[in-house]
């Protein structure tokens, strides 16, 4: 076979690794220096198939393979051969392989293989890792987790028990001047040339003899090696201190053993056990005198000596005064040597540096296989904004209709939908939590700095969730089912963590409560305008006598379409908030779109909502709140009912109001453009805060804006300087101050009679899926007696989610569960594939870190491929469930 | 000759003395530069620095050397533009080869929120003395013609900031570079000695102990990274530091090529080439507090993975080797630095993930007002008492990786 060195052709013979097919050739890869031909020195890497610091005795020569010498001399290879390809983005494929045992046996040595054998022997399951095999192992992780290169893939083994490190000992390299001659061998390397028919010409031996290989052995000190490029004597002192030059082609190098113990440095803490050579003490060479130490950072004994006699003295600081040791071969070649230096000058052997992974080299792109990206949610109407030509933006963790169509032409046009006539906006992005419980009222008085037990059933509050320190955690609203049930919506970026501190603080406390997070499973439409409640009219309102009054909440049919409809207002218009099932999103946006048509409905985007929700100088958490802001500093303190005798972050308040405000979120307004955000305020000429939220606003012909001010002797100033133009400090908000836009009264009763529409459809498609569709599923949540007493029916399965959490599907809206507090919702919010029982397990080998039950049938939840998963095992086919938001990328993933 | 040899550092070692006018604990960065600068601007040499490792063996020789100044409060960006300026001529001060070189960072945004914040990132530093610009994504391909601007298609650049001022040092060599210039001037440094506690006499602290023995102080500097909680602990002073592990790892070593520094805040990982032609790669800090130096593969993993996204390049490079630093950090993600309210007991932690690029001006004002016995100016807003008194200083800037 043929392939291509430097430009030029060699015929490499089969079975050769690289570096023989090199050899042969009369190529040494680096230009010289001593070779093991078992993956610990540094002398024979070279740049392989457009990869550099490949060493090429563990690699098998291959027709047509690209070889580059570009280590020549100890020279460091291009970041990029290519200019061409540079921005070449194609993903190389390099897949990941899951394997699970109980025993890893790295290396298959004497050693390795026996310890595999026991370990079979006592009904171990074993998984073998071989580098002569061309399976590497390249680190040792905490899970335990064996992360090993082959050329196939990137294998990740998890073992359950212990990890064998059985990878031997290397050779030591020599130290003495020329030692990057060509010519030179370890006894092992010149033990397999030898039988590999090589012709190593005239051979001296210095040390350990190699088997099998007619060599003139030496007794001494190697001195020197001598020859220009290669190889032509060696100069050794006697037992009689006297030197002898032997003339020779080839010298074999029998210096000594040193432990692969790499991995088990590394390993310290994990079950790992090494074995045979891998276990035993290093032999430390005689004292080096003259040469290059260490190969790789090209550090000689001088260079040790110099920085030991300035001051370095120990180990770590020589190496790291030096480099030596932290080269391509971390240390293989060089360890041996600069322990015995530091020795020789401080008298006491320092154990070996640690190791860190990792230990054979693997590229970026090795590393990162099974890898995939953070996934950004989708709305159930993320499709329905891009149909209308929505220019679609990360927000809030969210994929959001930034705009819709040209910003510059349809900006204003949104704006004005929402103030003069009707607009639909999608909130489906907001957290929404269920709490039911004898103490869910104890557990929202704790969180909630507001009185709790005073919100009526039927109504809704605004409210702000503060941290122990009194710092704002985020905001949102609470809905008040009865005093045992409460909904509350968080903000999109805020949710996943609001999740997780109202679950821990429930726990905390012991409180008896059910809890259920109803993000993905509830999607939202805002509808706002003046003109709204008569496209509710239009839609018909079914099963309710009127819309809700401000700040109230009820539930009802809304274009055919199960709603609870909110009352509230963040645009600073009649609003009215529409959660649904997301299963129903698209029918429900369709068909207010549809009826407003005439209305001049049109929808608004992310951005022309921050303008609405500013001029009426309402804050974004994370945008106008730092991560210190308190209620009194952002001019909430109206949202803290301090006479409550404990809620979350009440002593910090207490602590902090007595102590002189130093700054304060204000609003101001100004002729001029708009400031960006982040623009600074300046009073008399001092620096005094920044702009958070700007916008010309269209309905006030100024700009209005929000920003934090520093007060200057307790006060604040009146007047500030942005961007130049005098601004000036305004009460907030600045449109419709007193909020009768908002609060208008709506005299729409009767309702008109609702329109005919369509059924439903059910089982519906998942925006961006072919094989995803949506589940129709009942989410309960109850005690876990409750759950553990379930009966099913036979068509039915259930997903026990979490001790006190099942999804049962399909629906069931009948099922009798024995827990009066039990929450018992539709969930539409996932998605299901059913997957053919290969292509599961075998897409779960390459996606999947964790063991996947054997049982059939099984149920089974965890991350793969990077989102949450839910598997339904049956004998022949495996139920794939995911939250609907991510069901594109995640069947983008299962390939 | 290897230039990566260290050719000129003389590290002169001493024998403990009984008593010190002022002790510093912890043998990095912060702990040498201010026993450097006590010597030098303020005649203070009566210093005696200890280290239970080796001088550098905490996160002083385990980040990611980056020096910047984009802070995104006044407070900081002034602070750290004086740490940006004495790195420049620190070289030429110490008459050491640093490695120090000026690289030029560019942080994208790939949202219009991330836009947004790099714009506000611009003006603050501009107005407060560090030089940032806001850039389209035409200047960002000019910057770094590597950048795959698109993205992959799923993470495209949007737009950017960029700081031509920011550099890379090499660690070590600022570590040993303050050393000797200290020690030369009769400073003490002492290796291999753990400081076990602190000796007081009522309220003030006038000592340590050590395993080699107790030592008298006028004075104790706390600059240990990690235990800062537990030293400051054993003065009665209870530090609001929560400890976070910070991972990195390096390639091999390739031809200089790489010139500025790249970083994407929604990606979450920076890069930068090392002198010695390493691409360097680090991330953000675990979200689980430990003290742990142990890496993980999830951290490689992903991290390699987000860079080649950005930077198709990198994919056929050889990674050589991953490491943990463990950052302190405080609430506003900000440093700590000043007096404590215990008589004779400083410290100077809360360094997190910006430790390194504080070095000198951490060092230069900790003397000063060690020497003075007055705060600083630029210091005063980092003082501990800024929790007690309601000023936190809350700096996104700061939040994200390095």
């Amino acid at each position: 076979m043929r392939l291509t060195v430097d430009r030029t052709t060699i015929e490499a013979r089969d079975g050769d690794s690289l570096l023989e097919a090199l050899l042969r050739a009369g190529l040494h890869p680096t230009g010289g220096g001593c070779l093991c031909l078992a993956g610990d020195c540094p002398h024979c890497l070279a740049t392989v198939d457009g990869v550099s610091y490949v060493r090429t005795c563990q690699v098998a020569a291959r027709a047509g393979q690209l070889v580059e010498r570009d280590h020549l001399g100890g020279a460091a290879p291009p970041l990029w051969r290519d200019a061409e390809d540079l921005l070449d983005a194609r993903p190389r494929e390099t897949p990941v392989r899951h394997l699970h045992c109980d025993v890893v046996v790295i290396g298959q040595g004497e050693a390795g293989v026996a310890a595999a054998d026991e370990a079979r022997a006592a009904g171990q399951r074993v998984i073998t890792l071989d580098a002569g095999a061309g399976q590497e192992a390249i680190g040792v992780y905490p899970g335990p987790r064996v992360v090993a290169r082959t050329d196939e893939a990137t294998w990740h083994v998890h073992p359950r028990g212990e990890i064998v490190i059985a990878t031997g000992a290397a050779e030591i390299q020599p130290v003495a001047p020329g030692s990057g001659l060509e010519g030179l061998l370890t006894a092992r390397a010149a033990e397999r040339l030898a039988a590999a028919s090589f012709d190593l010409g005239r051979v001296v031996a210095v040390g350990t003899p190699p088997a099998g290989v007619a060599a003139v052995q030496l007794e001494g000190e190697i001195v020197r090696f001598c020859g220009e490029q290669r190889l032509e004597a060696v100069i050794v002192r006697g037992r009689d201190g006297v030197e002898h030059r032997h003339s020779c082609d080839t010298v074999s190098l029998g210096l000594g053993l040193h432990p692969r113990d790499a991995l088990s440095r590394m390993g310290r803490g994990l079950s790992v056990r090494a074995v045979g050579d891998a276990a035993r003490e290093s032999n430390i060479p005689p004292r080096p005198r003259d040469g290059i130490v260490c190969p790789c950072s090209r550090v000689t004994v001088a260079d040790l000596d110099s920085v030991w006699q300035r001051g370095f003295r120990e180990l770590e600081l020589v190496k790291r005064a030096t480099l030596a040791g932290t080269g391509a071969c971390q240390g293989a070649a060089c360890l041996p040597h600069l322990r015995s230096f530091v020795r020789d000058r401080g008298h006491e052997l320092q154990p070996a540096f640690t190791a860190r992974p990792v230990t054979r080299q693997l590229t970026l792109g090795e590393v990162a296989a099974g890898q995939h990206h953070r996934a950004t949610p989708r709305t159930a109407l993320h499709d329905e904004h891009t149909a209308l030509g929505a220019q679609m933006d990360r927000a809030g963790g969210w994929w959001r209709p930034w705009t819709y169509g040209d910003p510059m032409f349809e900006y204003g046009a949104e704006y004005r939908a929402v103030r003069e006539a009707v607009s639909l906006g999608d909130v489906s992005t907001l957290g929404k939590f269920e709490v039911a419980g004898p103490d869910a009222l104890p557990l929202l008085e704790l969180l909630y700095p507001t009185q709790v037990s005073t919100l009526r059933p039927g109504h809704c509050r605004y409210v702000l969730l503060l941290d122990e320190r009194g710092y704002v955690l985020d905001d949102g609203m609470i809905l008040c089912h009865d005093p045992r049930r409460y909904s509350l919506t968080l903000t999109s970026g805020g949710a996943s963590f609001a999740e997780l501190w109202i679950r821990d603080w429930a726990e905390s406390r012991g409180f008896d409560v059910r809890l259920l997070d109803q993000t993905m499973a509830l999607g939202a439409i805002n509808v706002t305008g003046p003109r709204a409640a008569e496209l509710l009219g239009r839609a018909g309102v079914n099963g309710v006598t009127g819309l809700p009054g401000f700040a109230c909440h009820l539930a009802g049919e809304v274009a055919g379409v199960a709603c609870r409809i909110l009352r509230l207002s963040f645009t600073g218009e009649l609003s009215y908030e529409l959660h649904h099932p997301a299963r129903d999103s698209v029918a429900l946006w369709r068909r207010l779109l549809e009826l407003g048509r005439d209305l001049g409905i049109r929808p608004h985007g992310f951005q022309t909502l921050l303008d609405l929700r500013l001029e009426k100088g309402h804050i974004v958490i994370g945008k106008d709140t730092d991560f210190d802001s308190t209620p009194r500093r952002l001019g909430h303190e109206w949202a803290v009912r301090l006479a409550k005798p404990e809620f979350v972050g009440r002593q910090a308040v207490l602590r902090t109001n007595r102590i002189d405000l130093d700054r304060k979120l204000c609003g101001f307004e100004m002729a001029g453009p708009p400031p960006d955000e982040g623009a600074l305020i300046w009073s008399r000429g001092r620096y005094a805060g920044t702009v958070t939220s700007s916008a010309a606003s269209h309905v006030l012909g100024k700009t209005v804006l929000l920003g934090w001010l520093d007060l200057e002797d307790g006060e604040l100033p009146a007047e500030v300087v942005i961007n130049g133009h005098e601004a000036r400090r305004v009460a907030t908000p600045f449109y419709d101050p007193d909020g009768k836009r908002a609060r208008a009264e709506v005299s729409l009763s009767p309702l008109l009679a609702p329109p005919r529409f369509d059924p439903l459809p059910t089982g519906s498609a998942v925006a961006g899926c072919n094989r995803f569709s949506r589940l129709e599923a009942t989410r309960i949540v109850a005690v876990p007696a409750a759950l553990d007493r379930l009966a099913l029916g036979p068509s039915e399965l259930g997903f026990r989610l979490a001790p006190d959490e099942l999804l049962l599907v399909p629906s069931n809206a009948h099922v009798a569960i024995d827990d009066p507090h039990a929450i018992v919702e539709l969930d539409t919010g996932f998605a299901g594939a059913w997957v053919a029982i290969d292509e599961a397990l075998s897409f779960l080998e390459r996606a999947c870190s964790w063991p996947i039950p054997t049982a059939r049938p099984a149920f089974a939840q965890g991350a793969v491929a990077g989102l949450p998963v839910k598997l339904w095992l049956e004998t022949d086919r495996v139920l794939f469930v995911v939250p609907a938001p991510f069901a594109a990328d995640f069947e983008a993933r299962l390939r | 000759m290897n230039e990566l040899v260290e050719r000129r550092v003389h590290l002169e070692w001493r024998d403990p003395k009984s008593s010190y006018d002022v002790v510093i604990v912890g043998g990095g960065g912060h702990g040498l530069a201010t026993a450097y600068y006590l010597a030098t601007r303020h005649g203070i040499t009566n210093v005696g620095v200890f280290e239970r490792g080796y001088i550098g063996s905490g996160n002083s020789g385990r980040n990611t050397t980056v020096i910047r100044a984009n802070y995104g409060i006044p407070e900081a960006v002034r602070f750290y533009q004086r740490s940006v300026d004495l790195y420049r001529t620190l070289e030429a001060e110490t008459e050491r080869e640093l490695m120090h070189r000026q690289k030029g960072l560019l942080w994208l945004a790939h949202s219009e929120t991330g836009i947004r914040a790099e714009r506000a990132r611009a003006t603050v530093n501009t107005a407060f003395g560090a030089h940032t610009e806001y850039v389209e994504p035409f200047q960002i391909a000019k910057i770094c013609p590597q950048l795959d601007l698109d993205g992959g298609g799923v993470w495209p650049v949007l737009g950017g900031t960029y700081h031509p001022a920011a550099a890379t040092a090499r660690h070590d060599r600022v570590v040993w570079a303050y050393a000797e210039g200290a020690m030369r001037r009769g400073v003490d440094v002492h290796q291999r000695i753990a400081v076990t506690g602190l000796v007081r006499d009522g309220e003030r602290v006038v000592g340590i102990e050590t395993a080699t023995g107790r030592v008298a102080a006028g004075l104790v500097l706390a600059a240990v990274g990690g235990h800062a909680t537990t030293l400051a602990t054993m003065a009665g002073v209870r530090l609001p530091i929560r400890t976070h592990p910070l991972q990195a790892f390096v390639t091999g070593h390739y031809q200089l090529q790489f010139e500025p520094m790249v970083s994407s805040g929604d990606l979450l990982f920076y890069i930068s080439q090392t002198a010695r032609g390493e691409m360097l790669l680090g991330a953000e800090i675990d979200r689980q507090p430990s003290y742990s130096y142990r890496s993980g593969h999830e951290f490689l993993s992903s991290c390699a993975f987000r860079a080649i996204t950005l930077l198709p390049f990198l994919r056929d490079l050889k990674v050589l080797r991953q490491w943990t630093g463990i950052c302190d950090m405080s609430p506003d993600y900000s440093p700590i630095l000043g007096e404590t309210g215990v008589p004779g007991f400083c410290v100077t932690t809360g360094w997190g993930t910006w430790g390194f690029k504080a070095i000198p001006a951490g060092g230069e004002q900790m003397a000063q007002l060690i020497a003075t016995g007055e705060t600083p100016e630029l210091i005063r807003p980092f003082a501990l008492d800024r929790f007690a008194r309601d000023r936190t200083m809350a700096d996104r800037g700061s939040a994200g990786t390095h």
